[in-house]
């Protein structure tokens, strides 16, 4: 039964992300008094691209052709990872720590491929994502802290349950969830930390590192973008959010979670400003600080 | 009477070295071999093999480094068929340096431990300094002579304390009567030990001399020193602090841990700031031996707070984390060995796009690249999963300071994993992908130096999906203290490295084939519409210009815009920009200790002045003084 719970989920979600990623979009545009694009464009983009022929760059190699499908494979691997309806089958790896490796493994390579591009952007977009990448790591490590300190292990889990058990314990999780908030924007490359939308050499992190991709090689990218998307909020909400014992009812509490996220994260997006790329160790270093405030009070900090 | 053969087997073969270059390539490959095969002799017989009484024998720990120094040994012999030659220095050195290394293993009392222990650093000395014509590379070689001389006094100030304690300079002896010591003579010991084997391993404050001595070395010899050299001073403080002197004062560990942390981010920062291939590669091993010591503080607050879980997995992670490293370590000297016969320069800067002049090395970099970067599903990752898992076990401590200083060091190993992996996206993309930034040689290169690195790369892979063979092994290690947890096994079993290798590699083909990645036209790249050149590529400076404004307080950058011509400072002809970052330690620690030692010196000048007529006067003094005393 939860076999099944978890490969419907694995399927939903990768057939969603795309439609999660537009929703965000058209959201946005709304906001900004535009009309915008319909809410499944991305099918549309991805499935346009997929069909155009496929160029690389001269003095590019294999590792720019194979980039993509290494990073869709890493995310592939911790979308299954992921418990969709709160509770594990058995046999399935659904461990917190590999994930950070795996979405380690995928920024290398992004980052490899910007700089076989052979071109300007690409190596600058390798740099500005590998670096932003070194202040999420330990930020992210701060932010689950609170879990791995009331579950003694770094199992992919509802922590709600297990906040009962701790002295601090609402206010710590409430920690927990605004620094999650600040590192799953840096995360995605979204508004304050990069802005999906433009092409400016001054402001783009992601969207350097593909500019030199097209046709098939530019549609897994676009495809892993939505994925890693889908991924990240997933993560967030199956470890903070709330949690129902039973996984049908679960999965579906999930889908609505995600469709209620993409909406909030375009009115967020049409909020803020971009933060200048050097103030970004600043933004980082408050969401690990306030990740370890919640840690610091979920161990019984104030009665020390 | 087996041994004495064996043993004088392996003489013979050191003094084949003297011989010729195949000799002693030989020679080292049996020196390889035989601790390759002691050691995993060793680990299956389930305790201490004694090859002499009271001089040699082979603890199950002894057995596990025996197992490093064996790969390491035979993949830089194969290597070295191929390597071009570097006189009759390496040749005569090496099989000695290896055997010394070996000795150190299986030492089994204070006077055959230091023998070897002097005997692996002269002869490495001299392996440093086998370049010696080359500008700095002696001045490099008398640091690292330096710098050793003072850990093997350290050491052996450290093991006389321990002797004097306990009363018998066995090492035997020391394993079954260490623990029972009071806590005085402990930190002392400790102390002495630890400073000593940590100087050995490159520890921070002491590591000047690594990123000196490892890169002036030969490929083959820079891979011993880094793969197994230093992991020595793990193995003394893990057999002789840890193991023998069991529960000491609860601010060890907690040294230990900050020493680890220390090491991992300064030397994975340091890094960074380098161009030059084998110093960047020096400096990683400082950030390892760093991550090796995380895991040795953990298995310490285990053993100090009565946490079989934590001592189990602090034991595994460092252990298993030696030996992989030793494993990509080499590999990536060994490759960088083959850039610079290749090309004839190690600097990243001149370097780009060898991916397709020398794809077999390239290949074995980019596996040696991601093992190091600790990313599935190769063995670093492995090591550092268990080394993040003893962390986080610190950090579901009760005490609540100590559970936080458990997730702070979570968090620097997080920064550190990260930050090496921007290092070698930064390696390996601008010397083996792009375009070339300069017209340099194309040497061919033997096939002999590739397989011992794509052997390598097929290891660190293997021992990335099925670790757990291996980690049941490392259970072997001392159980007789009763240290180990009992259900060590499910502890390690939760990373399911099997899976998640299965699913990457079959997704990674799934996608490469479905957007079949074979039928691409190549079209020249976008340049703005500008001529493209190769000098619109990142360098390996602008690629880490963020880190280094990010972490300006330890790297203290300067820059310097000088223009220059008639009309300089308006209209200038041609612009010199010239930036670098400070060298901290040197400029404010090792700079004002050199001076201190040379005023000091020349004060002695005064009493020390060279006529023999003066010093038979103070040997007269000293006896006189003792016997004095002694009333």
């Amino acid at each position: 039964m939860l076999w099944s719970v978890q490969s419907v989920g694995i399927i939903i979600l990768f057939a969603v992300s795309p439609l999660l990623w537009g929703t965000t979009q058209t959201v946005k545009a709304r906001l900004q008094g535009r009309h915008g694009p319909p809410v499944w464009q991305m099918y549309r983009v991805i499935a346009k691209n997929w069909r155009k022929e496929t160029t690389v760059p001269e003095f590019s190699s294999w590792i720019f052709r194979l980039a993509p499908s290494v990073s869709m494979a890493a995310l592939l691997a911790v979308l299954i990872m992921i418990p969709s309806s709160g509770q594990a089958p058995k046999g399935l790896p659904h461990d917190l720590l590999t994930v950070l490796f795996l979405l380690a493994l995928e920024r290398f390579w992004i980052g490899l491929s910007g700089l076989d591009s052979a071109g300007t952007f690409g190596g600058l977009g390798a740099s500005r994502t590998s670096t932003v990448g070194t202040g999420i790591e330990p930020a992210l490590l701060a932010a689950f802290g609170v879990l791995w300190r009331l579950s003694g292990g770094s199992a992919i889990e509802p922590m709600t349950p297990l906040l009962k058990a701790s002295p601090g314990g609402t206010l710590s999780w409430s920690l927990a969830v605004v620094s999650f908030a600040f590192l799953f924007l840096a995360e995605l490359g979204r508004m304050p930390v990069d802005n999906p939308d433009t092409h400016l050499e001054l402001t783009m992190i992601h969207e350097a590192t593909i500019l030199e991709s097209n046709g098939r090689l530019l549609a897994l990218s676009q495809m892993a973008m939505t994925l890693k998307l889908t991924v990240i909020m997933t993560l967030g909400w199956v470890i903070l959010g709330p949690h129902l014992g039973s996984p049908w009812p679960g999965l579906a509490l999930l889908l609505v979670e995600l469709a209620c996220t993409s909406m909030a994260l375009g009115w967020i997006e049409s909020r803020l400003t971009k933060l200048r790329y050097f103030q970004l160790p600043a933004y980082l270093s408050i969401a690990a600080g306030i990740g370890l405030l919640g840690f610091f009070l979920a161990s019984g900090g104030f009665n020390l | 009477m087996v041994t004495w053969v064996l043993i004088s087997a392996v003489v013979i073969a050191a003094l084949l070295g003297i011989a010729d270059k195949r000799w002693s390539n030989i020679s080292v490959l049996v020196l390889g071999l035989v601790p390759l095969v002691f050691g995993g002799f060793g680990l299956m017989h389930h305790g201490t093999i004694v090859l002499i009484h009271g001089e040699l024998y082979l603890s199950t720990l002894g057995a596990w480094f025996s197992l490093v120094l064996g790969v390491v040994a035979t993949m830089s012999a194969w290597y070295r068929w191929g390597y071009p030659d570097h006189g009759r220095t390496a040749s005569l050195w090496l099989p000695i340096f290896v055997l010394s290394m070996m000795a150190v293993i299986l030492a089994g009392n204070v006077w055959v431990f230091m023998t070897a222990w002097e005997s692996m650093t002269i002869s490495s000395f001299f392996l440093v300094i086998t370049d010696h014509r080359k500008a700095g590379v002696l001045q490099s070689g008398y640091i690292y002579l330096v710098m050793s001389q003072v850990s093997a006094m350290l050491i052996l100030a450290g093991f006389m304390a321990m002797g004097s304690y306990v009363h018998s300079f066995d090492f035997s002896v020391w394993s079954t009567q260490g623990a029972a010591l009071a806590q005085a003579p402990k930190n002392l010991v400790f102390a002495l030990l630890g400073i000593g084997f940590g100087i050995k391993s490159g520890i921070v404050p002491f590591h000047i001399w690594l990123p000196r001595a490892h890169p002036a070395a030969p490929a083959p010899v820079s891979g011993l020193m880094s793969g197994v050299m230093i992991k020595l001073g793990i193995f003394g403080i893990l057999q002789f602090l840890m193991i023998d002197l069991g529960r000491t004062d609860r601010f060890w560990p907690i040294v230990i841990l900050a020493g680890g942390a220390l090491s991992a981010l300064l030397g994975v920062l340091y890094a960074l700031m380098e161009h030059d291939l084998k110093r960047l590669l020096a400096y990683h091993s400082i950030e390892n031996i760093g991550i090796i010591l995380l895991g040795v503080g953990v298995m310490g607050i285990g053993i100090d707070w009565h946490r079989p879980a934590l001592v189990s997995l602090g034991l595994a992670a460092s252990l298993f984390h030696t030996l992989n490293h030793a494993i990509f370590k080499t590999q990536l000297f060994l490759a960088a060995g083959a850039v610079e016969k290749h090309t004839g320069t190690l600097d990243a800067d001149q370097l780009g796009g060898l991916i397709r002049t020398m794809p077999g090395i390239a290949i074995g970099f980019l596996v040696g690249s991601m093992a190091i970067s600790a990313l599935p599903p190769f063995n670093g990752f492995v090591s550092e999963w268990l080394t993040f898992r003893g962390l986080l076990g610190i950090a579901s401590h009760s005490a609540v300071l100590l559970a936080l200083y458990g997730l702070g060091l979570a968090m620097a190993l997080g920064l550190t994993g990260a930050l090496a992996s921007v290092c070698f996206v930064k390696a390996f993309g601008t010397i083996f992908l792009g375009e070339p930034r300069r017209r340099v040689s194309q040497n061919p290169i033997q096939a002999s130096m590739t397989w011992p690195i794509a052997v390598l790369g097929i290891l660190s892979l293997l021992l990335g999906i099925l670790p757990q063979p291996l980690l049941n092994l490392i259970s072997q290690v001392e159980p007789s203290s009763g240290l180990i947890h009992p259900a060590y096994g499910s502890l390690l079993l939760s990373a399911k490295t099997l899976t998640i290798a299965a699913i990457l590699l079959a997704g990674t083909a799934l996608f490469a084939v479905i957007s079949r990645v074979w039928k691409m036209e190549t079209v020249p790249r976008w340049s703005c519409g500008r001529v493209p050149n190769p000098s619109m590529q990142f360098t390996s400076a602008s690629f880490t210009k963020a880190v280094r404004t990010t972490f300006a307080v330890i790297y203290r950058p300067h820059h310097n815009l000088q223009p220059l011509g008639k009309h300089a400072p308006d209209f200038a002809d041609r612009l010199v920009y010239k930036g670098g970052t400070v060298p901290v330690w040197e400029r404010h620690v090792y700079k004002p200790l050199y001076r201190w030692v040379w005023k000091v010196s020349r004060i002695s000048t005064r009493i020390q002045a060279g006529p023999v007529r003066l010093y038979l006067a103070y040997l007269l003094g000293t006896v006189g003084l003792m016997i004095a005393i002694i009333h």
